[in-house]
């Protein structure tokens, strides 16, 4: 009891005690709760998670997987990074907290219906840096950063269509790190990501 | 009922076995059940708040960092599912019980020193405290979480989430003085 008291009075610290000891009596749900709930999930499992689907699970570290959506895009990236010197489309600087700030670059957006966005994370500290977000359907392994030539300076480009986008980065394999510099999500899950918002050819970029 | 690490029937769920999800739900269902009936003060309630924190997750089982620990996520998102709920159960009640003398006298104490007595007698009580409050109280001395482990589920600080459990237990005293006899 000692760590509940704080500056709880003993007093105080006994009566919550006595209250808490009723109210830790189990609680049971209505026996049909299974039943119902299987039933929802049923009803939205085949586009969530259709058959076969399993191998892109982020923690699993499985195969990327590309659809012919996908490939396009990937190809439109691929352009991208040829002419990226005068593209230059996005880039992401996330400065993890026991390395130096570094700046934020930012360029307009391509004109294309497909933005290569460079992600660059610093952290001297790092052995792998990997991206996920909305848009690789938060797969680990789908987007790792390289390292980039300077010391703990890790980078990837990654394709992005116009559009909203939440992201994080995994470092190490299991540490989640949202972007410092970037605005928060406020999911329902206590995952904090973050937010990058790719304009369209006649919006500005964020 | 199954001998598959909840991250295993995460994999399975994430290949399209959805049936893999209610071993997921027998195993970790009755864990966060006390918590939301005495969150919510209604097994009515909870009951709808249980069936959407599951869904829920089912549909983010891509965004869950740490599939081994599956149960601690879940209590994430059935706190949250809680908070809404009783933020929106808030703003009825203002509207609906305008009387609050009609909650006092139910609190006051009675003759009836049954231990069923005492029981509703403490949560009417738990049920007067703030959300915030009812909330940490019933992670630190009821669930007997560390003040680590709620302030990880609940992004509080420590700080704040040892204030809110003394104005918690100085308000549960107060409406229960005279509730205990001995």
């Amino acid at each position: 009891m000692a760590e509940y008291r704080d500056d709880i009075s003993d007093e105080t610290a006994a009566l919550a005690k006595r209250a808490a000891d009723r109210l830790r009596t189990p609680e049971r749900l209505a026996p049909s709760f299974d039943d119902r709930l299987m039933r929802s999930v049923r009803a939205e499992a085949a586009d969530l998670y259709p058959p076969g689907s399993g191998s892109s699970h982020s923690w699993r570290g499985a195969r990327l997987q590309f659809s012919p959506l996908g490939a396009l895009a990937l190809a439109a990236g691929i352009a991208a990074v040829a002419v990226l010197s005068t593209l230059a489309i996005n880039s992401r600087v996330t400065t993890s907290a026991r390395a130096p700030a570094q700046s934020v670059a930012k360029a307009v957006p391509s004109t294309d219906t497909v933005n290569l966005v460079r992600f660059v994370f610093v952290d001297a500290n790092a052995r792998s840096v990997e991206l996920v977000g909305d848009f690789n359907e938060w797969t680990k392994g789908a987007n790792k950063l390289q390292l980039s030539g300077a010391p703990g300076v890790w980078s990837v480009s990654v394709p992005l269509s116009p559009g909203r986008h939440e992201y994080a980065f995994i470092i190490n394999g299991s540490r989640w790190v949202a972007d410092p510099l970037a605005m928060k999500s406020s999911d329902d899950f206590g995952t904090e990501s973050s937010v990058i918002r790719i304009g369209s050819p006649t919006r500005s970029t964020t | 009922m199954s001998d598959r690490s909840d991250a295993q029937l995460i994999a399975d769920i994430l290949g399209g076995d959805v049936e893999s999800f209610s071993i997921l739900v027998h195993r970790h269902r009755d864990t966060c059940t006390r918590f939301a009936v005495r969150m919510l003060g209604s097994r009515t309630d909870a009951d709808d708040v249980m069936q959407s924190a599951f869904l829920r997750a089912f549909r983010g089982l891509r965004k869950c960092r740490d599939p081994e620990r599956f149960g601690g996520w879940l209590y994430q998102i059935v706190i949250n599912e809680c908070r809404t709920f009783a933020s929106r159960q808030r703003r009825r009640d203002a509207r609906f019980l305008a009387d609050q003398e009609v909650i006092d006298r139910a609190v006051s104490p009675v003759e009836d020193d049954s231990g069923e007595a005492i029981s509703e007698h403490v949560e009417l009580a738990l049920s007067k405290l703030p959300v915030d409050q009812r909330e940490a109280f019933l992670l630190k001395y009821v669930e007997e979480l560390s003040y680590e482990e709620i302030s990880e589920i609940t992004g509080v600080g420590i700080s704040a989430l040892k204030m809110r459990v003394k104005r918690a237990c100085d308000g549960l005293r107060e409406m229960l003085e005279g509730v205990f006899n001995g």
